[in-house]
């Protein structure tokens, strides 16, 4: 089940009440997953009993990458629901380990995560915890951050064969005067959801959903790998997020929200027909039906106009062709019309369907992660990359915390729409970045071609309705040249506006060490002077007070150094003070210019 | 500090007397608020001069100025700290080794521990305020008392006769021709060394190669010739260069340097030996002994003798660099500028030009079975003034 595959199917949906999408978009997704496997002689298992099978392609290849993975889709699938609905999120987690598991080295551990989120009709409760490929998001070309309808229900599926036991779910949406509490299991020869102890409780609240997994897995909470990266990663990029949590061997933490305003998650775009290829654009007509092929072609992608149908005609498509039902092109047809519009001139896409945290809330954000000395942000304007609009921010934090090994590498966060990417750094867009850029003009440490060093974290965040990932567990983003690019410039951005922190502060130490050295040494060397010299105390003391104030210059032109790094560093964050509304005009500008 | 003239190098009351002047000066300009400058003879190859009248390097005009700031107070602190205990030694006579003083400088601030700034973290940082401390006074090592673990070549002659000055006045005689096989090997002290010969010593020889210089006297070289025979030991160190100068000075014998055909030989070694270096610009007039003429190996005895030579890997790192510098040398070293030297001069161009090199170890592929042939060949080329 490749992204890139789901990410292309989908017609525009808004029209179309949720429910309603959610079905026909899973009966399609259905036809394409059993497509995708044409040839394969197994066509007559489920989509629940492929996954069931394959559960290490979505994030369960390994007892730690098990936990991780359940509290990441539980908490992404809160996150998008308040986002949908206009809720500030307050997400509550508990992890806790119940003791051994029945896999060899693991534990039974149980996770629970709570939202204030709409909560779920009960009528979906099976379909959204039970069944594969329901989704209300699904590949509808939108910066969620859930796409494809596998997330909950793989984790469901892993509690059940691991634990035999499914998904604990309670669930009130406003009109529910009850919540309804039961468990979800996944009848995995069928792709169905079923509901069992189903109960109604009161709760005390309007509305919101706990789900509760307990499963075998390993809980491991620090490294890059760990529970506590993802939960600061994914405090880091939601700053309107109120988040609780209670892990093993901590107590329990409360992050409060920084910023009051609900992300707005742009609609969504079509597809670009040159970031296709001739399969995804083949699948892409399937959603459609029976239309013609010139309306498909018009509305199922941006950028293609009646003038590029004409255009098309021009360059030797037959214009009955695009009259024809797009059900009843053939192989050669499509193939045909898909060489001619790759050839064609098209309009990049537009940027508008990408969605920003802002360099005002992510500096507040930043400071969530734990003390820090000081920090630089950049938010990058829209872009187009290969034919994707995409939006590149980076947030740089030198921690307080000197604990840290000052020869480990920075701490690197890396997200694709908001969700935090934890596994299989390396061939990263984001880390072959990171390593592209020459850290030491911004005054950090880096060995030669690797990732710089100190008590750094270094965030970056590429938020796209078509991220190209590398692989299907979708861990790494496609180091395509140009994005690479893009990266790589926002991180030059913030590390230019962290040298100019890292400057001052060097200017301080150094007049600190003056300073220090005068009060150290003066007597000192005055002394050892007198010594030799055979001086009387007369001299020592006039000696010391002339040599008190030779020194006490030489300090006084280092605070004057200083108070000039200082004032620079002012005048850049007053320039960008009084820059913010101007950029903003600007994107403004592009946006109207699409 | 500007001592332009060189103080006289007797008495031993010099060192202490221009500390004093230092420190008095130094604490004169602290009482006015006026902010002390040290200056130090600059001690490089743009600063060097040679005139062959006075034989060796010696400095120009130009001096490093260290002025007291906030970023040379640690150190002058550490000089002046070093300085006492230095004095200290002078006045009892005591000696030390550098490394010895890094342990006194150690206890000292151990027992004091107001000086706890200054502590050493290894003795590269007290070895260097040895050195910044000659620097400021413009004197040697030795003159402070701190002997590095140097000594003049392995030396043996059978007409030699040394004697030495102890420091409580005693004396000790040392006949050269009654240590057998073992070399004489004199400190870096050569002021209180005393030579005379038993008999008319007709020349002194300084072999690079240790190994080389053994060889020849097991042979019996000194045997059966009147002569000084001394191993360099690649270049020279202080003692060695002191030493030869001694020979130089007291016993007026020609003196001949016999060592590789290379770029490196020619001029860190056989360069030094006779003229002295730009790093030690100061010392130079202590250390160098100008008679000494280089005896080979000469191009033009590969030829004549059909030595084996070899050709020069400039891929070599090392190698490379000595024809760098040789090329450099011939451009701005004043040494090899000058008329005087231009047979030394010529055979730099020839080593750059061919790029090859031959070692003094050549002269015994001359004839294999006499093992004296090598000393055949010396000694003819001596008496055929058969050098430059
Ligand atoms: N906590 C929740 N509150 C409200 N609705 C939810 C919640 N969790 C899931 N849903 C609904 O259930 C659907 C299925 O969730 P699921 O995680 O399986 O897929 P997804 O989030 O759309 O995509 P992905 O597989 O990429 O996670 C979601 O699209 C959403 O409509
Ligand atoms: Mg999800």
């Amino acid at each position: 089940m490749t992204s890139a595959k789901k990410k292309a199917a989908g017609p525009k949906a808004s029209a179309r009440s949720a429910a309603k999408t959610e079905k026909a978009e899973t009966e399609q997704a259905k036809e394409i997953a059993r497509s995708s496997k044409a040839g394969n002689k197994i066509t007559t298992s489920s989509t629940a009993e492929y996954f069931s099978k394959n559960l290490q392609q979505v994030g369960f290849s390994s007892q730690i990458k098990a936990t991780l993975t359940t509290l990441k889709e539980a908490v992404d699938n809160a996150l998008d629901a308040c986002e949908e609905h206009g809720i500030l999120p307050e997400v509550t987690v508990v992890i806790e380990k119940l003791g051994a598991g029945s896999i060899k080295n693991s534990d039974q551990v149980r996770i629970r995560v709570e939202d204030n989120g709409p909560g779920i009709d009960p009528d979906d409760v099976p379909k959204v915890f039970g069944e594969y490929l329901a989704s209300s998001k699904f590949g509808r070309g939108r910066c969620s951050r859930g796409q494809q309808g596998i997330g909950i229900s793989a984790a469901t599926t892993w509690a059940q064969l691991t634990c035999a036991s499914g998904a604990k779910v309670t669930t009130k949406t406003k009109a529910m005067r009850k919540a309804v509490s039961c468990v979800v299991e996944v009848d995995i020869k069928h792709n169905r959801g079923v509901i069992k102890n189903r109960e109604t409780i009161d709760w005390d609240r309007p509305n919101g959903t706990a789900v509760e997994f307990v499963f075998d897995g390993r809980v491991q909470l620090n490294g890059e790998a760990g529970l506590l990266s993802y939960l600061n990663g994914t405090t880091l990029v939601n700053p309107h997020l109120t988040l609780h949590y209670k892990v093993p061997d901590m107590e329990l933490q409360t992050v409060e929200r920084v910023s009051q305003e609900i992300p707005q998650v742009p609609e969504a775009t079509e597809p670009h027909p040159h970031t296709m290829k001739l399969g995804e654009f083949i699948a892409h007509s399937h959603l459609f039906g029976r239309v013609k092929t010139g309306v498909w072609l018009k509305r199922g992608f941006s950028r293609v106009t009646d003038g590029t149908l004409q255009d098309l005609v021009k360059g030797g498509i037959k214009s009955s062709m695009l009259e024809k039902s797009v059900d009843a092109l053939g192989e050669a047809d499509f193939k045909s019309l898909f060489t001619a519009i790759q050839n064609l001139q098209l309009m990049a896409p537009s940027t508008k369907s990408v969605l920003s945290i802002g360099e005002e809330s992510l500096s507040k954000s930043i400071r969530r992660l734990g003390a820090v000395d000081f920090f630089s942000v950049v938010t990058r304007k829209p872009t187009i990359c290969d034919f994707k609009p995409v939006e590149v921010e980076v947030a740089i934090a030198r921690l307080e915390d000197r604990s840290i090994d000052p020869d480990s590498p920075v701490q690197t966060l890396r997200f694709a729409n908001r969700v935090p990417l934890q596994f299989d750094k390396s061939a990263c867009a984001i880390a072959q970045a990171l390593t592209s850029v020459n850290w030491r003009a911004y005054g950090l440490a880096q060995p030669k071609e690797s990732f710089p060093i100190g008590p750094y974290i270094i965030a970056v965040s590429v938020v796209s309705p078509f991220i190209k990932f590398k692989n299907a567990s979708k861990e790494t983003i496609d180091a395509s040249d140009e994005l690479v690019e893009e990266i790589r410039r926002a991180l030059i951005q913030a590390g230019q506006k962290l040298s100019k922190h890292i400057r001052r502060e060097e200017k301080a130490n150094e007049l600190e060490e003056k300073i220090r050295h005068i009060e150290q040494f003066g007597p000192i060397l005055v002394h050892g002077i007198c010594r030799i010299v055979d001086a009387p105390d007369s001299r020592r003391t006039k000696a010391e007070e002339g040599l008190r104030k030779l020194l006490g210059r030489d300090a006084e032109v280092a605070e004057q150094e200083l108070e000039q790094a200082h004032s620079r560093l002012e005048a850049q964050k007053e320039k960008e003070a009084s820059r913010q509304p101007v950029v903003e005009a600007i994107e403004e500008g592009v946006l109207q210019e699409d | 500090m500007t001592t332009k003239t060189r103080r006289s190098k007797s008495g031993d009351d010099q060192i202490p007397k221009l500390s004093k002047e230092l420190c008095n000066r130094l604490l004169a300009d602290l009482e006015r608020a006026r902010r002390p400058v040290l200056y130090a003879t600059k001690c490089s190859l743009d600063n060097a001069l040679y005139n062959h009248k006075v034989g060796f390097l010696t400095p120009g005009d130009k001096k490093v100025a260290t002025e007291l700031n906030v970023s040379s107070v640690k150190k002058m602190s550490r000089a002046i700290f070093m300085l006492e205990i230095l004095l200290r030694n002078i006045d009892t006579g005591a000696v030390n080794t550098k490394r010895e003083l890094y342990y006194i400088s150690k206890g000292e601030i151990k027992h004091n521990p107001m000086l706890k700034p200054l502590d050493f973290s290894d003795q590269p940082e007290s070895d260097a305020t040895i050195d910044f401390i000659c620097e400021m006074l413009e004197c040697y090592r030795e003159e402070l008392n701190c002997y590095a673990n140097d000594r003049g070549g392995q030396t043996y002659s059978q007409q030699l006769v040394v004697t030495e000055t102890l420091p409580d006045g005693d004396q000790a005689v040392i006949d050269l021709s009654k240590l057998g096989t073992s070399p004489f090997q004199p400190k870096n002290r050569p002021q209180s060394l005393k030579l005379s010969a038993r008999k008319k010593i007709d020349f002194c020889l300084i072999i690079e190669s240790e190994g080389t210089a053994n060889t020849l006297v097991a042979n019996g070289f000194t045997k059966r010739h009147n002569c000084i025979l001394i191993g360099a030991q690649g270049v020279p160190s202080n003692a060695v260069r002191g030493w030869t100068k001694l020979i130089q000075d007291q016993l007026s014998v020609p003196l001949y340097f016999f060592g590789d055909l290379d770029a490196y030989t020619l001029q860190n070694i056989y360069r030094t030996l006779k003229a002295g270096s730009a790093a030690s610009l100061i010392r130079n007039s202590d250390y160098s002994a100008p008679e000494v003429r280089f005896l080979g190996v000469l191009p033009e005895d590969i030829k004549k003798y059909d030595l084996n030579d070899y050709p020069v890997k400039e891929s070599d790192a090392a190698e490379g660099r000595a024809l760098k510098k040789a090329a450099d040398a011939l451009k701005n070293d004043p040494f090899f500028q000058d008329k005087r030297n231009k047979g030394v001069a010529q055979i730099l161009k020839w080593l750059l030009e061919h790029k090859r090199r031959c070692e003094q170890q050549a002269y015994f592929t001359v004839d294999p079975r006499d093992p004296t042939m090598p000393e055949k060949i010396i000694v003819e080329k001596i008496k055929r003034g058969n050098y430059v």
